[in-house]
């Protein structure tokens, strides 16, 4: 996994994305990476196709949060 | 034993806030506020916890032991023991040393300044192996007496029931009568799957009709992809990714040989349940793997960071039945002494040496 993917994954667990209720929108995560939203597709795409993100539209807007893969994972270094 | 258990944990999707299982009651803490790294989120996390164990507090009273594990859980544990003048024990299940292998930086001083401040907190400390122990002891001038060694436990019965290993191994891309090499865990450097990995090209050699079964998940996923890919083993390995603990248990008691290829184990609790399932094991000579397994007695040890070593000693295993039978048969008998009967019973007795000692008596 890249630097900028760990980042993210990592960014979504502390900020407490895991769930659909407590997702957080691309712009969001952006904000709180300092990054452009656009320059992020590449990582989120790599983290939803590992399993470890899910998109939800609940709220008419897409938001993304951790699965408990992701959950997992982002911790593993400690474990 | 009588006893009311009450745990204080993070929550997690799909579980309930709530849970009574007997006389252990699970309280799971959602922490509702962000912050920026993870350092900051752990400190944060324990600050729920305390307010939770508070709560739990004021309902039941003061616990006669407050029990926190690793850097993780120390600082709410200390901060409990001081409000509610409850003894402390700390377990470690690691070092950050160990886990870091001793290179520094800022987050890792933070970890070992709570693991420092936890072992000199509590009352006492339990280590998951005689060598966490002495690492504890080392690490943190602990004195002797205070640190007690109990190691981890397997429930032999969980690894004993029927399993349709045809159905399993056919899951798993296992054809005809291929040997099925597994090996489970996180996938993060200190596990050594690269070496597993590496070292699959010279086993297919000797072995040819087996298959590599890696089950977890972590950080280093996409790279031992790769690495698979590069040494033309990628068609023969399975990546599980995390399994429930009946997919685990079928995956191990379908295995011909699980290879532990670790390159720092505090205590390596799969080697014991691949023990236990009666399966032979490979590990590495590192750490608590080195005391669970007696050298071909009940398992292989091989050096660690050394992919000729682990292909040497798994071709061995899969080559030699008579020899993989014994240890399997002895690998079975050495899980049976690691029952989390005597497991319990060691935590009982330092909790009662802990209340014996506290400072506040």
């Amino acid at each position: 996994m890249s630097e900028r993917s760990k980042k993210l994954l990592s960014t979504l667990l502390v900020l407490g994305a895991q769930s659909p209720e407590r997702a957080l929108t691309i712009e969001e995560l952006a904000t709180k990476l300092g990054v452009e939203a656009s320059g992020m597709e590449a990582e989120l795409r790599r983290l939803l196709d590992a399993g470890y993100a899910n998109v939800t539209s609940a709220s008419g807007t897409p938001k993304v949060y951790l699965t408990g893969t992701g959950i997992i994972t982002a911790s593993s270094t400690y474990s | 034993m009588g006893h009311e258990v009450h745990v204080v944990t993070l929550d997690f999707p799909g579980a309930p806030y709530e849970e009574e299982l007997g006389s252990l009651h699970i309280h799971r803490v959602a922490v509702d506020i962000p912050t920026p790294t993870f350092h900051t989120w752990v400190l944060l996390f324990n600050h729920f916890f305390e307010k939770r164990v508070g709560q739990l507090a004021r309902k039941y009273g003061a616990p006669d032991i407050i029990h926190a594990h690793d850097w993780l859980t120390v600082s709410g544990g200390i901060a409990a023991k001081h409000l509610l003048r409850s003894p402390l024990v700390v377990t470690f299940h690691s070092t950050e040393a160990s886990r870091s292998s001793h290179s520094p930086s800022p987050e890792s001083a933070l970890v070992e300044g709570l693991e420092w401040w936890g072992s000199f907190e509590a009352a006492r400390v339990i280590a998951v192996s005689g060598w966490m122990k002495s690492e504890v002891i080392s690490m943190f001038k602990t004195p002797t007496s205070k640190v007690a060694d109990i190691p981890n436990a397997v429930d032999p019965l969980k690894f004993e029931g029927p399993v349709d290993t045809r159905a399993m191994r056919e899951k798993w891309g296992v054809e005809g009568g291929e040997k099925l090499i597994t090996a489970v865990g996180r996938f993060t450097s200190q596990k050594g799957f690269d070496d597993l990995i590496r070292a699959y090209p010279a086993i297919r050699r000797s072995i040819p009709a087996s298959r590599l079964l890696l089950i977890g998940d972590g950080y280093m996923r996409g790279e031992l992809e790769s690495l698979a890919e590069r040494v033309q083993v990628k068609e023969k390995t399975t990546f599980a990714g995390f399994v429930s603990d009946a997919e685990l248990v079928g995956a191990l008691r379908s295995s011909d040989v699980v290879v532990v290829p670790s390159r720092f184990e505090p205590f390596g609790i799969i080697a014991l349940e691949a023990m236990a399932s009666g399966v032979p094991v490979v590990v590495s000579r590192v750490g608590g793997l080195a005391e669970i397994v007696e050298d071909t007695v009940d398992g292989l040890e091989v050096e660690p960071d050394s992919p000729s070593s682990i292909a040497e000693a798994t071709v061995r295993v899969l080559s030699d039945r008579e020899l993989a039978t014994r240890l399997a048969q002895k690998g079975r008998e050495k899980a049976k002494v690691y029952s989390w009967e005597n497991a319990a019973r060691r935590t009982l007795e330092t909790y009662q040496e802990a209340e014996r000692e506290s400072r506040y008596e």
